[in-house]
């Protein structure tokens, strides 16, 4: 486990194998060198001038699309090409960099979606598992934004489901290309794009020579002919990104442009889809950052019974709460990207799948308190807040909804889980007294109130001693999550799968012992090298880290309970008595008998 | 030595008050006339004289009562004497008009309403003739030909016996009544129960019994059947068939319409109604079916709606082979999580709460339907029809079990509509 996922090492931890790699992954928080910060300094500049100068989401917004030459300022900055390599004209930016230019493209939704849509997913096919010769074809004008590209997986009649894609790719008489005849919704920058990842079904003769059918990724081109697009949806929010069908009849695709392998394109698919989430951590952050400077003006001088808004025990608490979520998603997000620049091919689905998460219910919540703080304000188009609103709705939504992406990392984690603990749980159940015993003992020590030190703090530590607190609050979470977690694969095993309501609770601890993780480890590096105003990271760190406690073990103890205490059974029992008739059904209460 | 046993015969009597009803009234025991009875009732105790004497009172004018109706019923010369009144009342159609009208002529008749216990006995008997037996109107009518404050009782003795039983159980009665139709009393049944017989008389408790359960009752039935049955065999068939499909997904189709026409050739001809009901879940059940499999068009079976019985037929398969029954998921199947954990540990005892009702063993059902007729050469027809949106039924053979029985018994008893009778205390269930 050359990168263990953050969940599975908090078990490995808790197993006391491995314990100081799962340690070092996350502490200290990573750091780039100078020479990359300078770097990055420098790009940093022209882009956010570009922003605040040329960029006017207002007009973006009203017209549903975005100018042509604030499109043509931005391939000039060469960000159509962030992660490409220089080798092939991109700028070669790694993870961190990356997330750092986010922060301020996230400043226009319309803008970073059509960017994302782009880079984070039209064109990672080919630069994840694409050959030289591909890379070396289509990199270059996509780099510099000559070409535009599309991510192209959503049908009528399939979302994450790969057996319900009916788009189907043929292969030739001569073996030499392929028919491509299907149709394509919702797809990002579907009208402007000329390069499109589509992926088809095709069919696979076995090993065992029967016929198969198999997901298949293709690049093509607008080019190769038969690629039509729809009119663009007009949508609530990021509504300048362009977003719209495209159908391909009889698009002939040569056998070249097939990205890795026929019949591998489930693999290629999950590979572009794991690799694009992380971005969105700081991405919400920077919006967010941003938020918080334009209420917090407004707060300062608005004046209501002669006193300031600011001065408002009830608007204080949103800002608090919008800079610790603030402060979290960052950590998570920079972690997480530091984590994929190691060197390696280092495997950080999960955790960018929970600053995914994480950020996206976020930006929701800071976004609607930030409106609050406004008032009616908030509410007009006149004031940029309704689109900040609407835009960042489609978080939660798009590149996989918060509720699947939960299902991945609770199932993720679940199943390394399983893997170290099945030996002892079937030895349990096979009436092994030794194990049962030490089962027993434990958990006789937990009630007595036991003491966890899995070495965070103290001697040898790795948490600065200022937040010793919130490091043994996550000292125990972690612990008990372990407890836990053994006890729900002792229940439910392998069927723990069709459990998505306990699932869902597995993932919140485990994006919350992430979020703590990741809070402290930063918040440590900030005092250990005197950053400015280190002692109010300590504060936001605390603050998260008491909240996340209590809900964490909330949440636990809602998973050792059995459905019917824990609410779970009434909850599905409601749900389908609704929707077996498919209506709200209680009586009016209007309504009389007699 | 007369006096002796006379003496001690009323002291007998002064135990039971049914017994001493006799004793008084009893004209034919010579024992209790003459001097002697002066001379008992001095000895007997004071108590049970008392008593005697107002039951002796209540009793007389009961008694006396009586006699002038059995009088009247020997000059009508008939013993249901009001039947007549309604056969008057009536010139044309039996309606609430003439309902009312009969009732309306027995109050004009008499102004202390004589025989009422009579009249409204029968006037509930008449109800379903006339068809008014569900409307509350009507009962608060019958109500309304009792006359008013003289069973009220007035003290607490009266209050403690059951005062005026005949008429407090004639009241009871038009409850019952209006109980078994299910009809809900209303304020001004209550009103009336209160002039008539007074607080805490046994109608006013089993009005209140009403509105205490009816309420609770009204809607427990979470498959409501419709008050009024459609007529038309088509629509009859809809909803009998989306009442038991009970999935809303489910596409009722109408293969064909009934139609009587004349052919060229001057020959009538009958065609029958088809109504069929499919799922999509059954539709995809059925396309995964092994065609090599035959299904089975099996029926008719019976369901009730209210009063009215109708026929369906099913199509099903046989229940699939345990091997095949387990469905593999593709691990390339989601392209977001794992659908299926690779552990060897399965759900432990005490997590197990599912037991399956829908999987049943006679096998998965794929379409249903009701057709004016039962033979195969009807239902060959619906078959035909569901192979259009069913290719895979084209290649499947097709097996028809029929069973004849209930078709004969509905042939017997009524035409299309499958109106049947029904013995009375079943019929009452149904009302409730």
């Amino acid at each position: 486990m050359g990168s263990a996922a953050a969940l599975p090492q908090e078990l490995l931890r808790l197993q006391g194998e491995g314990e100081q790699q799962g340690r070092e992954e996350v502490f200290p928080y990573p750091e780039i060198s100078n020479e990359e910060l300078e770097e990055i300094n420098q790009f940093v500049g022209p882009v956010e001038k570009f922003f605040s100068e040329e960029v006017d989401s207002k007009k973006i917004d009203q017209d549903a699309k975005i100018p042509p030459e604030t499109l043509k300022g931005l391939k000039n900055l060469g960000l159509f090409g962030m992660q490409i390599p220089e080798e092939y004209g991109g700028l070669g930016l790694s993870n961190t960099m990356y997330a750092r230019l986010g922060e301020i493209i996230s400043l226009d939704g319309s803008v970073a979606v059509t960017l994302a849509a782009h880079q984070a997913i039209g064109l990672k096919g080919i630069l994840i598992a694409g050959t030289d010769e591909q890379k070396a074809k289509y990199l270059p004008k996509l780099a510099s934004g000559e070409h535009i590209a599309a991510f192209c997986l959503t049908e009528p009649g399939s979302g994450s489901d790969a057996a319900s894609i009916q788009t189907r790719a043929t292969m030739s008489e001569d073996g030499k290309s392929f028919l491509l005849n299907g149709s394509k919704i919702w797809i990002s920058n579907g009208g402007l794009a000329d390069i499109f990842t589509v992926f088809a079904r095709t069919e696979i003769v076995d090993n065992d020579g029967a016929k198969k059918d198999k997901i298949t990724a293709f690049i093509v081109e607008r080019a190769f002919g038969g690629v039509t697009n729809g009119k663009p949806e007009d949508k609530l929010g990021i509504r300048g990104s362009n977003t719209c069908e495209v159908h391909f009849e009889n698009t002939k695709v040569p056998v070249e442009n097939v990205i890795g392998e026929v019949g591998g394109g489930f693999k290629v698919a999950m590979n572009i889809l794991n690799s694009g989430r992380f971005s969105m951590g700081s991405a919400s952050a920077g919006m967010i950052k941003k938020l918080i400077e334009m209420t917090a003006e407004y707060a300062c001088t608005r004046k209501q019974f002669n006193k300031k808004l600011s001065d408002f025990g009830l608007i204080q608490e949103k800002f608090t709460l919008m800079a610790v979520k603030a402060y979290v998603m960052e950590s998570m997000a920079y972690l997480t990207a530091g984590m994929m620049d190691r060197p390696g091919v280092p495997d950080c689905s999960v955790e960018a799948a929970m600053v995914k998460v994480f950020s996206s219910e976020g930006a929701w919540i800071c976004v609607s308190e930030a409106l609050q703080v406004l008032g009616g304000l908030g509410y007009m188009k006149d004031y940029p807040y309704e689109r900040y609103l609407r835009d960042s709705r489609v978080l939660l939504i798009f590149e996989g909804t918060n509720e699947i992406l939960r299902m991945y990392i609770a199932l993720t984690g679940m199943q390394y889980a399983g893997r170290i603990l099945t030996g002892k749980i079937k030895e349990m159940k096979k009436g092994n007294v030794g194990v049962a015993l030490e089962i027993f003992v434990n958990k006789f020590r937990d009630s007595m109130g036991r003491k966890v030190d899995l070495g965070l703090v103290g001697k040898d530590g790795v948490a600065h001693p200022s937040l010793e607190e919130s490091s043994k609050k996550l000292e125990e979470n972690i612990y008990y999550f372990g407890t836990t977690v053994e006890g729900l694969l002792r229940r439910f095993g392998k069927t723990i799968v069709d459990e998505q309501l306990v699932l869902k609770r597995v993932a919140d601890v485990s994006i919350n012992l992430y979020a703590m993780t990741a809070a402290i480890s930063r918040a440590s590096r900030s005092i250990s090298i005197g950053l400015r105003n280190h002692d109010h990271e300590v504060l936001l760190t605390n603050i998260f880290c008491t909240e996340a406690y209590f809900k964490n073990n909330y949440a636990m103890a809602e998973l050792e309970k059995y459905a019917a205490e824990n609410l779970d059974d009434s909850i599905k029992k409601v749900a389908q008595q609704v929707l077996e008739k498919r209506a709200y059904i209680c009586s009016h209460p209007l309504e009389r008998t007699f | 030595m007369n006096g002796v046993r006379n003496l001690l015969r009323a002291r007998e009597l002064s135990a039971g008050r049914g017994v001493l009803r006799q004793a008084l009234l009893g004209r034919d025991r010579p024992w209790l006339q003459g001097s002697s009875c002066a001379q008992s009732f001095w000895l007997v105790p004071v108590r049970s004289i008392r008593s005697s004497a107002a039951l002796s009172h209540s009793e007389l004018v009961h008694s006396a009562r009586g006699d002038k109706e059995k009088d009247r019923g020997f000059r009508d010369g008939s013993l249901v004497p009001f039947d007549e009144l309604f056969e008057r009342a009536h010139e044309g159609d039996r309606n609430k008009a003439a309902f009312s009208r009969a009732v309306e002529l027995f109050c004009q008749r008499d102004v202390r309403r004589r025989g009422h216990i009579e009249f409204i006995n029968a006037a509930l008997r008449k109800m379903p003739e006339f068809g008014v037996e569900r409307d509350l109107d009507v009962y608060n009518k019958i109500l309304d030909v009792f006359p008013k404050e003289v069973f009220v009782p007035r003290n607490f003795i009266q209050r403690m016996f059951n005062h005026y039983p005949r008429q407090q159980e004639c009241g009871i009665h038009v409850l019952e009544q209006m109980e078994n139709y299910g009809i809900m009393p209303n304020k001004q049944t209550k009103f009336l129960l209160l002039q008539i017989f007074g607080e805490k008389s046994h109608p006013i408790r089993k009005y209140q019994r009403l509105l205490y359960w009816f309420p609770k009752f009204k809607h427990i039935n979470p498959y409501p059947v419709p008050a009024a049955l459609p007529q038309d065999p088509v629509d009859l068939a809809r909803i009998s068939l989306q009442r038991i499909a009970a999935d809303l997904s489910a596409k009722v189709t109408v293969y064909q319409l009934p139609l009587t026409d004349i052919s060229d050739a001057g020959k009538e001809i009958t065609q029958l109604h088809i109504v069929g009901i499919q799922s999509p879940d059954q539709q995809e059940l059925l396309a995964r079916h092994n065609p090599s499999r035959p299904v089975f068009v099996e029926g008719p079976f019976p369901l009730w709606l209210k009063k009215t019985c109708v026929y369906y037929y099913v199509l099903r398969g046989e229940p699939l082979p345990p091997e095949e029954k387990e469905e593999v998921i593709d691990s390339e199947r989601n392209f977001y999580y794992p659908m299926h954990l690779d552990l060897d540990l399965d759900r432990d005892l005490w997590d197990d709460e599912e037991f399956y009702v829908d999987e049943v063993v006679e096998g998965p059902i794929f379409a249903m339907c009701m057709a004016g007729a039962g033979d195969q050469a009807t239902l060959a027809k619906w078959i035909l029809g569901l192979q259009q949106t069913n290719p895979i039924l084209s290649q499947t053979p097709v097996v028809f079990h029929l069973t004849p029985g209930p078709r004969e018994l509905q042939a017997a008893s009524d035409s299309e509509s499958g109106e049947e009778e029904i013995p009375q205390s079943w019929h009452m269930k149904q009302e409730l």
